[in-house]
């Protein structure tokens, strides 16, 4: 078991040792169950660090604003982040280093097993509670979360509450880190791509009706891009000025330059938006669920990148996530590669 | 007028609304959303809040301005849209909600009334859904001069007794809908009366956040503009734009040319949701964006609602619906923002 105690004290020695210039973690918050982001800089506000089955955010998306900010400083300073990180949120690590997006000396990674849990699904949760409030959550030994609600104590089966990524996840410890808490035990995935088998049993007319109505749902409000720490593009096509304009952009250059996707939130522009992103996530999403998650229309968000994760695993035997020196799936070549596709 | 509608007979109230088109809350598995229906029996009012208020009926994300065509002799030909006036009835409107539209009233009217809008807005007939329960842990409307049972911008509202509704009409729009269906409505009695009032006064109870000085905000804000309070809070935004978009009472939009055929020219001048939160939405044309970082955009936000709007209209850009609290996907909590803004002015 990861006990915070352990954590807090790793976090307080690397701030008050200067080692790390501010750590990312999780705290309370005020809105709901879930908890916040927290930025902590002082030793003293270690306190506030949380770890529990809520701590669903993948705080690696915070380094993406970190590498902005610090390259806009005249004076950085140049010691490392910390980063609390699970296991799927290493892997988003392992693929940002591997993009030589992130140097690796600017984080400090404190990684944390879910060991053989994971994090629930707020969802779930709310349905399997039928309107009480769930104040505290935590892990047992026995494939249970013991749930604190204004009527006391339940204990609810790991499986019924879990977030769906955790159920089908293939490493709940961090792959890279630099302190570990907890121990690295897997929790057994019956089905790694689980959730794709009623989607695929589809046929394709049927795979159209299903797509279509849930994009037609999209309101464009870009939070599944906004939350992925791999939509780090500086210009999106998705957006209405989706190039860098400077003051030596000239008119025609602006006339001249494509817009890819109309503002309006009709079909043929959320099918582009969202399949350009997913094409974008081909060999890069590590299926942290943050895109689906944040959906305030309930968009199954999850479901297209696992497609691709199966496609990259099936017809590349690539997997994502666990090699920083790997080459990208989209960038290298191998002999044996399938070309039937070129016609 | 006050009336008694049983629950049995509510469905059959609907279909007397044939001549309308009619939405209301349907239950998507976890969620709620606004839809128009064609089945009464579709129509869920236990439902929490929906993810998008009535502003997206009345104040549509697209809106066609205009169609544009160049004819054989180059000739450019520009045909005005203007929306049809289909009578319409909204089922289940939060009181939250219903105010929010008295608030982008204001908007779209003053010097220029929006014939977009208001053809939208004249054309429906809002029936509310008092909040017996409050449909989200985050709901505040006590703290911005709304209640979980307001009439403010209602033409009826319905109150739930367990197996009936406490009906009250509103308005002419509202008394029009009860008299298409008469026979079903009874006389309430005395008991029925009383009940409501309870049920209100609980209710009021039950919203359990509040802002904490509401009333001194706006004058503290007008000293704010320059403090780091903004980086602070604004550190974990992710420039999303779900705060803003359902919001119930935000109204920024763009205007664009969507062309479909370059030769001949050929497209639709449309009007859609813009965002404050969104990185482009006040960038100019030479690169320069006095917005330009996550702190300028959420000040622009709570600016807006709780100075700008103040100024202006003499009331706040907000109606406590919690929306953006809840649904902030890093917990960016409007509530928690404003009672620093307090602290900072004491």
């Amino acid at each position: 078991m990861v006990n915070l105690e352990d954590l807090k004290n790793e976090a307080h020695k690397l701030l008050k040792e200067g080692t790390v210039k501010y750590i990312i973690g999780y705290e309370r918050g005020t809105n709901g169950l879930l908890p916040i982001p927290a930025f902590i800089k002082n030793p003293e506000d270690v306190e506030r660090l949380i770890w529990d089955p809520t701590c669903v955010f993948n705080l690696t998306r915070f380094l993406v604003d970190e590498k902005r900010r610090k390259a806009s400083e005249k004076e950085p300073d140049e010691r490392p982040v910390g980063v609390i990180v699970k296991g799927c949120d290493s892997r988003a690590l392992v693929v940002l280093l591997q993009e030589k997006f992130i140097n690796r000396d600017d984080v400090y990674i404190l990684g944390v097993s879910c060991e053989e849990a994971g994090v629930l699904d707020e969802k779930k949760l709310a349905k399997t509670l039928k309107g009480k409030k769930a104040k505290n959550i935590e892990f047992t030994k026995n494939d249970n979360f013991v749930v604190m609600t204004e009527d006391g104590k339940t204990e609810i089966s790991a499986k019924e509450i879990l977030a769906e990524r955790c159920l089908e996840c293939k490493a709940n410890f961090p792959v890279i880190y630099d302190i570990l808490l907890g121990e690295k035990v897997k929790r057994k995935s019956d089905k790694p791509f689980g959730s794709l088998e009623k989607f695929e049993s589809l046929s394709k007319e049927e795979r159209w009706t299903f797509w279509k109505e849930q994009l037609d749902k999209c309101i464009r409000c870009y939070a599944c891009r906004s939350v992925c720490p791999m939509c780090y593009c500086d210009e999106c096509v998705a957006d209405t000025i989706n190039f860098a304009v400077t003051a030596d952009t000239t008119a025609e250059e602006k006339a001249q330059k494509i817009k890819w996707a109309e503002k309006s939130p009709v079909t043929s522009e959320n099918f582009v938006y969202h399949l350009v992103r997913a094409i974008h996530l081909a060999g890069r999403c590590i299926d942290c669920g943050e895109c689906e998650r944040v959906c305030p229309l309930d968009i199954p968000l999850r479901l297209l990148n696992k497609k691709l994760e199966k496609e990259a695993k099936e017809l590349f035997d690539y997997e994502v996530g666990f090699d920083p020196d790997q080459p990208s799936l989209v960038s290298s070549f191998k002999d044996e590669d399938p070309e039937d596709f070129i016609r | 007028m006050e009336k008694i509608l049983t629950k049995k007979s509510f469905p059959q109230w609907v279909k007397k609304l044939s001549l309308y088109k009619i939405y209301a809350p349907v239950r998507d598995n976890d969620i709620c959303n606004l839809e128009a229906i064609d089945n009464p029996e579709s129509i869920d009012l236990d439902c929490s809040n929906t993810v998008l208020s009535p502003k997206k009926i009345i104040f549509p994300q697209r809106e066609i301005y205009l169609e544009f065509e160049t004819s054989d002799e180059n000739k450019l030909q520009v045909k005005e849209i203007l929306p049809e006036e289909t009578p319409s009835v909204i089922f289940g409107v939060r009181p939250c909600d219903a105010k929010a539209l008295t608030l982008t009233d204001k908007v779209f009217s003053g010097d220029f009334k929006d014939p977009y809008y208001w053809k939208r807005r004249n054309s429906t007939t809002l029936i509310g859904l008092a909040c017996n329960i409050p449909p989200s842990p985050n709901c505040f409307c006590l703290s911005v001069g709304g209640s979980p049972h307001s009439k403010e911008g209602l033409d009826i509202l319905m109150t739930d007794l367990g197996d009936k509704y406490f009906v009250e009409s509103l308005s002419e729009k509202g008394s029009t809908l009860i008299n298409l269906a008469k026979p079903l409505f009874q006389q309430p009695k005395a008991a029925d009366k009383k009940a409501v009032e309870k049920t209100q006064a609980e209710a009021e109870k039950k919203i359990v956040r509040q802002i904490k000085d509401i009333k001194k905000i706006p004058s503290i804000l007008e000293n704010m503009f320059d403090s780091p309070l903004w980086d602070k809070e604004s550190l974990s935004c992710l420039r999303c734009g779900i705060c803003t978009y359902l919001c119930p009472t935000c109204h920024c939009f763009d205007i664009n040319d969507e062309v479909s055929s370059s030769s001949p020219v050929k497209g639709k001048r449309v009007r859609t949701w813009d965002n404050c939160q969104f990185p482009d939405f006040t960038m100019h044309s030479s690169g320069h964006n006095p917005r330009p970082d996550r702190s300028s955009r959420l000040r622009q936000r709570i600016l807006h609602k709780f100075q700008y709007f103040v100024e202006l209209y003499k009331d706040y850009q907000c109606t406590g619906c919690g929306r953006c609290i809840s649904k902030c996907p890093v917990g960016i909590d409007i509530i928690e923002v404003l009672d620093k803004v307090s602290d900072y002015g004491s």
